[in-house]
């Protein structure tokens, strides 16, 4: 039988020391990355928003100057305003639209395979180019697009439809069709997950099928709802790719101003912008978290 | 809900047009990729069947008016970045997930933290990252700066997948090494490792499609060598053409060959997987 | 010798193990028999190393082991799930221990396949080395489990409930493979369970444990016969525990007058062995010696050499009688009819408020 040496005693004296803190070691590399490459850069971003700007260069003379041109700028009051509704009406799309096909997904495809098969059926567009997918509505949405030369050979416009293209419209359709798969996905999830046996007693019990949607299926399907509007507000709230690919850069998003004031080297102006946008997204995801624990559903 | 069969087509059908809408543009693009060049634009009527564009994406088309697409760089580029990011990320993600597995005190504070990586637009963390490297004098450039926003946007996804995976793993197999006299560290590698393969595998597959796709965190940070989807964004500005689609088609066919590379890999593990456990798990119940 | 002092463990101030102490000797057999929620568990897991005590000590042959890892404590660990590794054959399995642990490891090829060949040989798996986990069968994965552990010839082997996932019928084919295993090594097992046939045929020694505490140590024998408190008669599933007092020198349960001996206590509880109880006639009168109740028939459970029947007491609750087939024939009782149970009143036991064993005659005498 093997015996304990002195040695391995005081080894164990180390390990135990190791083996209390060592979710300390494994968690400090990545909590080390956050914090330097997360935290920083916005709170750097926060404090070169009260910087004074003059036009080739920023310094650090604190000053609000940049926060009041903010205000009082019709361009960047109205970039706000039109990121909110644009923000809201994706939502709301992505969500009518999404939510039939996830029911259909996960309450009326029984075959776990078939439903695999349709969720990735609808994932592969995320696989190709993000650039590309939008660039790929400009054929289809345009003066000669896909769409009007099908709807003219129907007969059912004689002259193309010209606001498909480079309009608040032509935003608002790609950005559906982009987003709508992070809504689809997570409540496609919960609708799968329901325990047909709760169901079937509301069945027993005389439950229509209207109340059974009401009254289970839908709040059962909350959470995943949740977690889709969270996805699509991330990543509507900073758009600006699509806006500017789509609008023929017409539509200004809070994101658009971002870009443009960078490439001027408005820096502070940037900040100010971004602080704006921080401040929208962090209202709008502690509003939706506080409707669901993220950690929990996982 | 399975008799309501009526219900059940028009919940079908509606879920066939749904995916129409997702694909149209792709079957338009797919089908002007074979426009006639160089004179076609990215529009109908296509004006003669050709694989021009094809040629052109990949160099072979004679030269003219339109500059190629910069693949042999950018797309190097793209290719390097998204590889060291799925590394660099697939690790953090899986020792953060590894210390989730035992409670800590401010675990949610770190959880948060970590998520807040992926939910943060791309565009303000760029401009933060920008305004730190401008600030302190450092380069901007795609495997310093922007590779640093790469970890911070596909780290919080590998972790969550290794989240999952660790909350489905059987701790008691672990246990079972320490009690044969196994250190923790080796016990990670011959037992716990090979077990949640397939989570990383996966974890990997999010962080390289992630990376390799990304696009607002690089536009203020790669500085002047750019990656491909900035040299893509980069044609927004001027006039597009159908190399585009193209390229578009290529990189979906690309893909669509890591995706199959990767199903046959987990279907190989799970099957392995799927002998080795045989009636375990029913046998146990 | 392994001696636990005081071990403490509680989970959100809930205590699961209070104070617990004991020595262990070695080449000793050691049952230990809990409900669950008693706490059994997490004992072994803190011998284990797997859980760290709140208070109280391991001392493993003068060595305290208290804030020693898992891997190095030199202890064996058999689950009751098994914990196989899945990707890796039996013989992989086996070996894995002997072959990576951080103390002694053993390196050479021939070596480990001699050790691995002879415990394959031990434990009656001679031929399946080159099979995956998964191909096997449930009490091949027992004898892979408890082979992987004695390969690396632990100074005590801890077994939590390691027939728990076994079908009756392998389980004490297992029992007996499990004595012999362990008499053949001279290894210390220290057995946890919540099956009191398993616990009281196995153990060289008994620890009947109640809400983290030792409620008797002693051997299966005397638990068996003289459970220590009214909790350890209860556990043992083999006798019937009236409530009650006494006045007037009988035991007064819920409207029944019980024959009880002179000279006892404040007694609580009334305890009589189920193959204590004879079944008689409705009617049959009480005879000097005896305790007698009046009881309704309700169903018999039939259990090949034995029967057990169950009765309805005058208070409405249950009481259990079991018969051997060797020494009655199986009485035919049909639902609801009236019958006399007949027992000596010096087999009955006695239980104080505080349910701790008061001392009969009886029980004076056969102590001396």
């Amino acid at each position: 039988m093997s015996v304990l040496s002195a040695e391995a005693v005081g080894e164990a004296h180390r390990e135990s020391f190791w083996r209390r803190h060592l979710h300390v070691f494994l968690l400090a590399p990545g909590v080390a990355w956050m914090v330097l490459f997360l935290i920083v850069p916005l709170i750097m971003m926060v404090y070169v928003s009260f910087w004074t700007q003059t036009t080739f260069a920023i310094n650090s003379t604190l000053t609000t100057k940049s926060w009041s041109t903010f205000f009082a700028s019709e361009t960047y009051y109205g970039a706000l305003v039109r990121t909110l509704r644009l923000w809201l009406t994706v939502l709301a799309l992505t969500f009518i639209a999404g939510y039939p096909t996830a029911l259909f997904i996960g309450q009326f495809v029984r075959n776990k395979t078939f439903q695999t098969v349709l969720l990735v059926t609808c994932v592969i567009p995320f696989w190709t180019s993000f650039l590309i997918r939008v660039l790929a509505w400009r054929p289809m949405l345009g003066k000669e697009g896909a769409i009007n030369i099908v709807l003219e050979k129907l007969g059912l416009i004689s002259g193309p439809i010209e606001v498909l293209l480079f309009t608040e419209l032509s935003v608002i359709i790609g950005m559906v069709q982009i987003y709508v798969v992070f809504m689809v996905g997570p409540i496609a999830f919960m609708l799968a997950r329901i325990d047909d046996s709760l169901l079937e007693a509301a069945r027993d019990l005389g439950a229509s099928p209207m109340t059974i949607f009401r009254k289970i299926i839908f709040p059962l399907s909350l959470p995943g709802v949740v977690v889709g509007a969270i996805f699509v507000s991330v990543m509507v709230l900073g758009e600006f790719a699509t806006a500017s690919a789509l609008s023929g850069r017409k539509v200004n998003l809070l994101g658009n101003i971002i870009v443009t004031q960078v490439g001027s080297l408005k820096w502070a102006f940037a900040a100010v912008v971004g602080v704006v946008l921080t401040a929208v997204m962090a209202v709008v995801i502690t509003g939706l978290l506080r409707l669901v624990n993220l950690q929990k559903e996982l | 809900m399975h008799h309501l069969v009526g219900l059940r087509w028009l919940l079908g059908l509606y879920t066939v047009l749904f995916i129409a809408f997702l694909y149209g543009p792709f079957v338009v693009m797919g089908i002007l990729s074979f426009q006639q060049g160089p004179e076609g634009g990215p529009q109908f009527p296509i004006r003669e069947w050709s694989t021009f564009w094809y040629e052109h994406v990949l160099g072979f088309a004679p030269p003219s008016r339109i500059a190629p697409l910069p693949i042999a760089e950018a797309l190097t580029r793209s290719v390097s970045l998204a590889f060291a990011t799925m590394v660099v990320s697939t690790v953090l993600g899986t020792l953060t997930a590894q210390a989730f597995r035992t409670k800590f005190k401010g675990s949610g504070a770190v959880f948060y933290l970590v998520v807040l990586g992926m939910m943060v637009p791309g565009v303000l963390l760029g401009l933060g990252m920008a305004l730190v490297a401008d600030q302190f004098g450092i380069d901007r450039t795609w495997w310093g700066t922007a590779f640093v926003l790469h970890v911070v946007y596909t780290y919080p996804f590998a972790f969550l997948v290794m989240l999952a995976i660790f909350n489905r793993f059987d701790r008691s197999v672990e246990e079972a090494a320490w009690a044969l006299g196994v250190p923790p560290g080796r016990t990670f590698r011959k037992v716990t490792f090979p077990m949640i393969f397939p989570g990383v595998l996966s974890a990997m597959l999010f962080a390289l499609t992630l990376s390799y796709d990304e696009f607002p965190r690089t536009l203020f940070t790669s500085g002047s060598d750019v990656t491909m989807p900035i040299a893509i964004y980069g044609t927004f500005a001027v006039e597009i053409h159908p190399n585009l689609f193209a390229f578009g088609i290529l990189t979906t066919l690309f893909s669509f060959a890591v995706l199959t590379v990767y199903g046959i890999l987990m279907g190989i593990s799970t099957r392995r997987a799927r002998a080795r456990f045989a009636d375990l798990q029913e046998e146990i119940a | 010798m392994m001696e636990l002092q005081g071990l403490t463990k509680s989970y959100d101030g809930v205590p699961a193990i209070a104070d617990f102490s004991l020595d262990i000797r070695d080449d000793e057999y050691v049952t230990l028999l809990g409900p669950s929620g008693s706490g059994k568990s997490t004992l072994l897991r803190l011998i284990a190393g797997l859980e760290r005590p709140d208070a109280g000590s391991i001392i493993l042959d003068g060595t305290n082991l208290t804030g020693t890892p898992t891997h190095l404590r030199g202890l064996g660990f058999v689950q009751q799930k098994f914990g196989l590794f899945p990707h890796m054959s039996v013989r992989e399995n086996i070996a894995f221990g002997l072959r990576y642990r951080q103390i002694d490891p053993v390196t050479d090829r021939n070596e480990l396949d001699a050790r691995v060949e002879d415990m394959l040989e031990l434990v009656g798996l001679d031929g399946f080395g080159d099979r995956m986990v998964g191909e096997i069968s449930g009490g091949q994965r027992q004898r892979v489990s408890l082979a992987r552990t004695l390969i690396c010839e632990p100074r005590i082997c801890l077994l939590d409930e390691p027939l728990g996932a076994l079908d009756a019928n392998l389980r004490e084919r297992m029992t007996i493979e499990l004595q012999r295993i362990r008499s053949t090594l001279g290894v210390t097992f220290m057995h946890v369970t919540g099956n009191e046939a398993e616990a009281l045929a196995m153990g060289d020694r008994m620890i009947v444990l109640n809400e983290g505490r030792a409620i008797q140590i002693d051997t299966p024998d005397t638990i068996f016969n003289h459970p220590g408190c009214v909790q350890a008669a209860r556990f043992l599933n083999t006798y019937n525990i009236l409530p009650g007092g006494m006045e007037n020198g009988h035991f007064l349960s819920a409207g029944t007058r019980l024959a009880a001996p002179r000279g006892i206590g404040d007694a609580a509880h009334y305890v009589i062995r189920h193959d204590h109880i004879d079944i008689r006639a409705g009617g049959t009168e009480p005879r000097e010696g005896f305790a007698h109740m009046e009881v309704e028939f309700i169903a018999s459970e039939f259990l090949g050499a034995r029967v057990i029947y169950f009765f309805r007491r005058p208070d409405g609750g249950v009481i259990e009688a079991e018969r051997h087939l060797s020494v009655v024939r199986p009485k035919d009782i049909r639902r609801g009819e009236t019958r006399v149970l007949h027992w000596p009143v010096d087999d009955v036991l006695f239980y104080d408020r505080d349910g701790d064993l008061l001392e009969t005659q009886s029980s004076v005498l056969e102590a001396v």
